[in-house]
């Protein structure tokens, strides 16, 4: 197998920027799906680009004192306010930019977080950022729990996952409730351009942060982040749990510019059965067949509103009048 | 390495790097379009113009070809640049009316398409950087296309202007046309670009179409892989 890939010099991957901006030697678990993700997103960013990182993973894993895995310029900010600091950045640039004190160039500012940071504690302050039209992205690394102080649960944990505050065992399933669905949340805010993405569609993830980067004023991109030590599933699986998270339509990749909701990825006309990507998975190795049927329920719910949207949903630039 | 000084500001660089990787380095904005790192230089579309001084002489030369040397005053944001830039911009736009990445870059260069300049019809999107021909040459390694004609009947595109038996529809060339020039349908089970139709692989385990048969036959015969390897799509593996 390795052979291949080794000679596997072939085509579009090779035409992707080699700089790195995220390099190697950081402290992120074998398998980490978060820190791939970030690395793709930098390469799609490029140089000009100011990083603000809310506590989480990311931020531990990439700079432990006094070192650090950026090339970029990268600021670390309390738990709560990576978007708060994120749309401060936005502002002084600008500012600076008009008196003439830095040259006149284009700079964008990215916020990124986890899930904790961005579902829970960090919510406000991306509201807010987003609300007042920063020209800023923000994007959420969603590994479906705290994984970084150890595996509690968090708004975007799905149903049924173990966690060890909400642990599975005769009297609980796990976690009962749904993922909060922050793309949704964020089209009301009337970003401009909200994508949700996953580093196993590498062109897919990197497209999108390009398209996010052209747009003037906010935009939302939230990746799903494979997390072998929290999912607890095997670390060279990391890849194949994200794909299996978009074939099985458990998170569907889609992009929603000016309110216009469309797919990006082609999905099977069959998913694939829900159990493929349950089965791998530790935190979800106690649930029933019934079980089984509530979590597909509520995939299901969320994947079929993403279609009716997909149908029906118009440019806003088409329903002023 | 060699001392330098761009924009008024000392720079140190190695040897044999050419202005523009330095002043990007250095945080100077230069446009370019047909700039990209896994593909030699060619200063095709001349976008990425800057002033060297070089001993007494002055001259406009374009900063992705022009490799550093000791001593040398580079300017990048002189009126005469410019100029010359703005020129390159109207008359790339009159050759392509309709590309929103021209449209994109000349507005943030401030720039209107003049009526002086005629637009043309007939060229779409392309403007003869030769990226996509050297990408198909020395990324993919196949030479299926490549540019025809002279003068203002030039054109990208395979031999003849017919389906050519070397391209393997791998997409590279419409990965990396900065323009968006190239067009790459996909429909079920078949992949149309160039104006050929390529049959597309199924996944043997989850029937999936994935990648053309002609580049996994490709793949294979480079690689040493069996086609029966390569058959199973990136999921299924």
């Amino acid at each position: 197998m390795k052979s291949i890939v080794e000679n596997f010099d072939l085509f579009a991957p090779k035409l992707v920027d080699k700089e790195e901006y995220y390099c190697s030697g950081h402290r992120a678990c074998q398998g980490c799906g978060e820190a791939l993700a970030i690395r793709l997103m930098a390469k799609a960013l490029g140089k000009d680009t100011v990083v603000t990182n809310a506590t989480g993973c990311m931020e531990v894993t990439a700079t432990p004192y006094p070192t650090t895995a950026w090339k970029l310029p990268w600021v670390h900010v309390a738990f709560p306010n990576s978007a708060a600091v994120g749309a401060g950045v936005e502002a002084a640039l600008k500012s600076l930019r008009r008196k003439g004190k830095i040259a006149d160039r284009d700079v964008k500012v990215v916020s990124i977080g986890g899930d904790g940071g961005s579902f829970d504690i960090g919510f406000q302050a991306i509201s807010g950022a987003m609300e007042r039209g920063h020209n800023m992205i923000y994007i959420v690394y969603d590994n479906e729990a705290y994984m970084n102080t150890g595996i509690q649960r968090s708004g975007a944990t799905p149903y049924g996952a173990s966690t060890t505050t909400r642990p599975a065992g005769k009297q609980s399933v796990g976690n009962t409730t749904w993922k909060k669905n922050m793309a949704e949340i964020m089209v009301a805010h009337k970003v401009p351009y909200v994508a949700t993405a996953c580093h196993s569609y590498p062109f897919d993830f990197m497209d999108k942060v390009k398209k996010a980067k052209k747009v003037n004023g906010p935009a939302f991109i939230h990746c799903l982040a494979v997390c072998p030590t929290g999912w607890r599933c095997p670390s060279d699986a990391c890849i194949k749990m994200g794909r299996l998270a978009v074939e099985t339509g458990v998170f569907p990749l889609y992009e929603v510019e000016n309110g216009k909701y469309k797919m990006t990825i082609e999905m099977p006309k069959k998913l694939r059965p829900i159990e493929d990507y349950l089965k791998p998975q530790g935190r979800f190795r106690h649930l029933t067949p019934d079980q089984i049927q509530i979590f597909k329920g509520m995939a299901m719910l969320e994947y079929n509103k993403v279609l009716e949207r997909i149908k029906h949903s118009k440019s806003w630039s088409d329903m002023t009048s | 390495m060699v001392n330098f000084i761009i924009d008024g500001k000392k720079v140190e660089a190695k040897e044999g790097a050419t202005v523009l990787q330095v002043a990007r380095n250095n945080g100077i904005v230069i446009p370019t379009l047909c700039c990209h790192e896994s593909v030699a230089p060619s200063g095709a579309c001349r976008l990425c113009v800057v002033e060297v001084k070089k001993g007494k002489r002055t001259r406009i030369v374009t900063s992705c070809l022009y490799p550093v040397d000791e001593g040398l005053v580079v300017e990048t944001k002189t009126e005469r640049v410019m100029n010359v830039r703005r020129l390159v911009m109207q008359l790339l736009m009159a050759r392509c009316p309709e590309s929103d990445v021209l449209k994109a870059m000349a507005k943030e260069m401030g720039i209107e398409p003049q009526p002086a300049f005629h637009p043309e019809t007939d060229k779409g999107k392309c403007v003869l950087c030769r990226l996509c021909v050297k990408a198909c040459e020395d990324v993919v390694g196949v030479s299926a296309i490549g540019l025809s004609g002279r003068g203002k009947d030039k054109k990208v595109g395979p031999p003849f202007v017919e389906d050519s038996k070397a391209c393997i529809g791998c997409g590279a060339c419409a990965y990396i046309c900065p323009t968006e020039h190239i067009v790459m349908e996909a429909t079920d089970g078949k992949r149309k670009i160039w104006g050929r139709s390529f049959k597309m692989q199924a996944c043997e385990k989850c029937g999936r179409y994935f990648a053309p048969v002609d580049q996994l036959k490709y793949i294979s015969q480079k690689t040493g892989t069996s086609l029966k390897e390569l058959a199973v799509c990136v999921s299924c593996k």
